[in-house]
């Protein structure tokens, strides 16, 4: 049984409408006007167990709505809707004891209190044996880094190391699916690797299902197997991250260091060439395999001067997702 | 039940965090008690009379300064409830396996339980110093119950209040015109012993009196009878508006909109 079952789930809301000025604001105590915003609007798709799935749009596709009605926050006015064999709006703490959730933007930790305090808190909401509460705080405070971090305040910790033990907390009582909803928001690039990295083994070791939005694609590039790309509250596109990265840009990247300088009016036939740098030591190319062969290319650039290092990439997601907005939108 | 104590537990923790913040603003309740003092000690020698109405100066400025920690020892549930379910906060309160109104409870009682202890302290030197020492040790009992059972009034109608966001824009007023009536018909200014029977009669129907009336008096003359009386009260109001909290909450997440996402 698949962990997640979506079916033609859709959500609307009732916002309330005031024109500016006074005379609009009593005309709405008489009168007042409202409009429905359809946040999601038939969607339907499945997770498996144990799967990474991404779940990618832009603000307002209806991305945080779906993690809310999965958790049994929101109630749907459209659909169905299956998380581990639960009805989550009917069955929402019953599911509970079996999801982990991180909020990036909401922390669960007590701000003023010790990470520690909240660690135990939870074993208790959770109804864990205390026993069982510290072995698995021993295990996660070493998984994630933690260990020498569980005493300090939390509002003294930088945001990296409260988000490593946010993600930690919210796998205490071990759940066989984590919601992240932009875990890695604010964080510097060091910081987004090694929480990447945490998540990543823990969800592999655990057999843990991962739900994960994010405006990062380096989250995705780097937990996710598969992407469901919303907007408008409806699905745009769904298939493995690597797919959706050929089919939406067939291009490579090359980036190319030399030995020596190269001519400043060197070209590779059939390539693009993005940026030179200035000494002409460096140049990046982006190229479609399928029109311009790869070994032509290689021939090309080695031709031209002693190479030293040479990097072939994929497009950064960001590309790939605003190729698919500009194409669906 | 556990899992609330814990709850509990962590918020007090938290309010613990300040001690000197919760001392300084709990330092309110000695310029009330002085200001009540000057009021009352004027009335008593105005009138010339030791007791009035059944109680001395003593038993008035106790009672007031009972009545005086509830109010300003209470959670301000409904203010903090309405915030929640406006912002949308309120949904990352229910991503856990607890009943959220009992989760309120533990979070309110770890906030309550430190503030109040020292309103009551550092009021009760002021009183003593100015009234009297402190009424008989055999009436803490019964109004300890009293005043539990008010304490859990309160966090319903609060509750109630906070709820009402759901549907109205705005709950301020709710909680004026409810803090107004729990200073009149509660007696929270005057004891209720001052009032004419009509009132008197008129409190007895209405749960305002169950909130602040009842534990003050209790504590300043053991009385079985009225404790009967309070308890019954507080039990058939708790069991009204404990039930109306719970269907309240259970209607109210059906129209819950959260902006964002």
């Amino acid at each position: 049984m698949p962990a997640i079952l979506v079916s033609n789930l859709s959500k609307t809301f009732r916002t309330k409408h005031k024109a500016a000025g006074l005379g609009a604001s009593l005309h709405s105590l008489i009168s007042p006007q409202y409009s429905n915003v359809e946040a999601v609007r038939g969607l339907t798709f499945e997770m498996e167990s144990g799967e990474l799935l991404g779940f990618i749009g832009p603000n307002g596709a209806g991305k945080s709505t779906t993690i809310k009605i999965l958790t049994g926050i929101l109630f749907p006015n459209d659909g169905e809707v299956h998380v581990l064999g639960y009805i989550p709006w009917k069955q929402r703490r019953q599911l509970a004891y079996h999801i982990g959730t991180v909020f990036g933007q909401r922390p669960q930790l007590w701000y003023h209190l010790p990470a520690i305090d909240t660690f135990i808190l939870f074993g208790k909401i959770y109804e864990l044996d205390d026993r069982a509460v510290k072995q698995r705080i021993s295990y996660l405070s070493e998984a994630f880094e933690i260990v020498d971090l569980l005493e300090t305040p939390v509002r003294k910790l930088s945001l990296g190391q409260r988000m490593r033990c946010e993600v930690a907390a919210s796998l205490l009582h071990k759940p066989k699916l984590l919601l992240l909803d932009e875990p890695s928001i604010g964080l510097d690039v060091v910081a987004k690797q090694h929480i990447r990295d945490a998540i990543r083994e823990m969800a592999l070791r655990e057999n843990v299902g991962v739900l994960l939005t994010s405006h990062d694609a380096g989250d995705l590039e780097a937990l996710c197997k598969r992407v469901i790309v919303i907007n408008h509250g409806q699905i745009v596109y769904q298939d493995k991250v690597s797919v959706l990265k050929r089919s939406f840009l067939n291009s490579k990247l090359v980036e190319v260091r030399y030995a020596q300088p190269i001519s400043p009016n060197f070209h590779v036939a059939g390539t693009e060439t993005l940026k030179v740098s200035k000494d002409l030591y460096a140049i990046k190319l982006r190229f479609d395999p399928l029109q311009t062969p790869v070994e032509n290319v290689m021939a090309h650039l080695s031709a031209a001067g002693t190479l030293l290092d040479i990097t072939v990439s994929d497009p950064p997601l960001e590309e790939v997702i605003a190729k698919i907005y500009e194409t669906t939108i | 039940m556990k899992k609330y104590l814990a709850i509990f537990k962590i918020n007090l923790l938290n309010s613990l965090a300040y001690p000197a913040e919760i001392a300084t603003r709990s330092g309110m309740i000695l310029v009330f008690m002085f200001v009540f003092f000057q009021l009352w000690y004027v009335t008593y020698t105005a009138s010339g009379l030791q007791v009035l109405n059944g109680l001395t100066l003593r038993d008035t400025m106790w009672y007031l300064l009972l009545a005086e920690t509830l109010e300003l020892g209470r959670p301000r549930l409904a203010r903090v409830i309405s915030q929640q379910v406006k912002d949308g906060s309120i949904a990352y309160l229910l991503d856990k396996p607890y009943d959220f109104m009992l989760y309120q409870l533990g979070i309110g009682l770890g906030e309550s339980l430190p503030r109040m202890g020292i309103l009551f302290i550092i009021g009760g030197i002021l009183v003593w110093a100015l009234a009297g020492a402190p009424p008989d040790l055999q009436n803490w009992p019964l109004a300890f119950l009293a005043f539990s059972g008010a304490w859990l009034l309160h966090f319903c109608v609060n509750g109630l209040i906070g709820l009402a966001a759901f549907v109205a824009e705005e709950v301020a007023p709710f909680e004026w015109i409810y803090q107004k009536l729990v200073f009149i018909l509660g007696g929270l200014l005057i004891p209720l012993d001052f009032y004419p029977a009509w009132l008197q009669t008129l409190s007895k129907f209405l749960p305002f009196a169950y909130m602040m009336y009842g534990p003050a008096r209790l504590f300043v003359r053991q009385d079985i009878q009225l404790f009967i009386q309070i308890i019954i009260g507080q039990l058939f109001w708790l069991a009204l508006l404990g039930g109306l909290l719970a269907l309240t909450f259970a209607r109210g997440m059906r129209r819950l909109a959260i902006n964002g996402g």
